[in-house]
């Protein structure tokens, strides 16, 4: 399994962002569903090596990112595209791929090959010397993807990743997923469920910081049918009445996106 | 066959991609890879030269991603450099008008505003993915921090040197490794406030405010503007407050363990 958590804990003051989480993971797409504040940036991020879990096990490609040199190997293998990319305006697409790539400890003689396959893959071949400050937000969105696939990662986690594509970009990035999965693991956290449904194999639902659903798409529809839950689509009615089961609500009084406030203890 | 240093004939020799056969058949072979083929040249027009100074850095850190990191440091662009060298530049002229030491008074701040801005969230816009990276974010922050230090020391030391050879105080030498370890204290303190409260500017201010009070009550206790850094018996609390800065900082961009 390339994620293995258990029991994961994140805590902010007296809120916990996450709560309880267990789950695992092989290749394949995972979806990480859920309204906004459920906690789904908190997981990635753990799962990113960048915020460390209040309790709980975390062990990723194998290894235990708690202690530095499995963390470093793991980050050698990692692809991660946050939700706030922050960019540098003054690189160039190449430069700004190049750079992480760098950093992700590639062999050097790798890179270019590597950075020019990559900007090619997220179609940004006529953009690649550019300057990132003269780009729209999309094509900042697919700079940071390409950032994030250049070393091959065994882990790839996407926050929100077709944020600001458009529908063809989008097609083309789920193609993209479909592929990378294949070999390894790409959790991509989402609450377009359009975006799960098209290319993901494995789901989870997160509220209030507890996964409240884990299975296929096809069950997370499954769930929906006949339950009268709100949504235009099949896998929206599913994800509404999970959520209205997790929270002992009527599932037709909730509706897709509803914001649930984590839960906060004495 | 080289074009702008593009070597296209190792391109498509590498990839089998021949142009031409010497028997005059087609020139494109069925099993041809054209999207690796273009790949191969995209990585050469796209691929970037390091300079001189990030070829020497990747062979002394041992690490071209350190070393593109270091060369991207904010505050070791051209203009922060160009900023820093005309104020203690001023300070030297100021020194040899007055025959007060400015140089010793302006070096520890715009050091200590220089590691502010050499890495840390409020300063770096891609820090969170940074931190995600294989080569360590602390490592990055040292490189940088010790860059800017190093490079504001020697300019300090050039300007301080000129402003004492010139000005022929007798205390040039005291005074030019006097403010060296202040120095170190104020930009100990800038990067430790920079860390802890995630903010380049909070960090300037912190050191500026620091070594402002100290220049003032030193002022205030011996009657000299110049105590805070000619007052021996303050380089040994100076180098405390430095280590004890250093250790805020470690702290504060450690990962703990506890993740099992």
């Amino acid at each position: 399994m390339n994620i293995e958590l258990t029991d994961l804990t994140r805590r902010f003051g007296r809120t916990y962002a996450v709560d309880g989480v267990s789950m695992e993971a092989g290749p394949g797409v995972f979806g990480l569903l859920g309204p906004n504040g459920a906690g789904k940036t908190s997981l990635l991020r753990m799962m990113a090596t960048v915020l460390p879990p209040t309790s709980g096990r975390l062990r990723l490609l194998g290894r235990d990112p708690g202690s530095s040199g499995p963390r470093r190997e793991i980050r050698r293998r990692l692809g991660y595209l946050p939700q706030n990319l922050g960019y540098y305006p003054g690189f160039t697409v190449a430069d700004f791929v190049e750079y992480f790539a760098l950093l992700k400890d590639m062999p050097p003689g790798r890179v270019p090959r590597a950075v020019a396959a990559a900007v090619e893959q997220v179609g940004l071949g006529d953009k690649a010397k550019a300057k990132l400050r003269t780009l729209s937000g999309g094509m900042l969105r697919r700079a940071g993807i390409a950032q994030a696939i250049v070393n091959d990662p065994d882990l790839l986690l996407l926050d929100e990743p077709t944020a600001g594509l458009d529908p063809e970009q989008r097609v083309a990035f789920r193609a993209i997923l479909r592929g990378l999965g294949e070999r390894a693991t790409v959790v991509v956290s989402t609450h377009l469920v359009e975006d799960v449904g098209a290319a993901c194999s494995q789901v989870a639902l997160m509220d209030a910081g507890k996964v409240v659903f884990d299975g296929t798409p096809a069950e997370l529809i499954a769930r929906g049918e006949g339950s009268g839950a709100a949504g235009d689509a099949p896998l929206e009615r599913g994800y509404s009445a999970v959520l209205a089961a997790a929270r002992s609500v009527p599932a037709t009084s909730l509706a897709t996106g509803t914001q649930h406030a984590p839960e906060t203890r004495a | 066959m080289t074009d702008e240093g593009v070597n296209w004939e190792a391109i498509f020799s590498r990839d089998g991609a021949n142009w031409t056969e010497p028997d005059g058949r087609d020139p494109s072979p069925p099993d041809v890879d054209l999207s690796r083929v273009w790949t191969g040249v995209a990585a050469a027009v796209w691929r970037r030269r390091p300079g001189p100074a990030e070829r020497l850095a990747a062979r002394l850190l041992r690490s071209p991603g350190l070393a593109r990191a270091l060369v991207t440091t904010p505050s070791l662009l051209l203009g922060w450099v160009i900023a820093t060298v005309v104020v203690l530049a001023a300070g030297a002229a100021a020194t040899l008008g007055t025959g007060t030491p400015y140089v010793a008074l302006f070096a520890p701040a715009v050091a200590g505003a220089g590691i502010a801005y050499s890495y840390g969230p409020g300063i770096d816009p891609a820090w969170e993915l940074s931190q995600s990276m294989a080569v360590s974010d602390r490592m990055v922050l040292l490189v940088r921090a010790l860059a800017v230090f190093g490079l504001n020391a020697a300019a300090g030391l050039a300007a301080a040197g000129v402003a004492g050879v010139a000005g022929g105080t007798g205390v040039a030498a005291a005074v030019t490794f006097g403010w060296l370890v202040p120095m170190t204290a104020v930009c100990a303190l800038t990067l430790a406030a920079a860390t802890v409260s995630r903010s380049a500017n909070v960090g300037v201010a912190a050191g500026m405010s620091g070594w402002a009070i100290t220049v003032l009550a030193g002022r205030a206790a011996a009657g000299r503007l110049t105590a805070a850094f000619t007052d021996s018996s303050l380089f040994l609390p100076y180098l405390a407050f430095a280590a004890c800065c250093g250790a805020v900082a470690w702290y504060a961009t450690r990962i703990p363990r506890g993740t099992s």
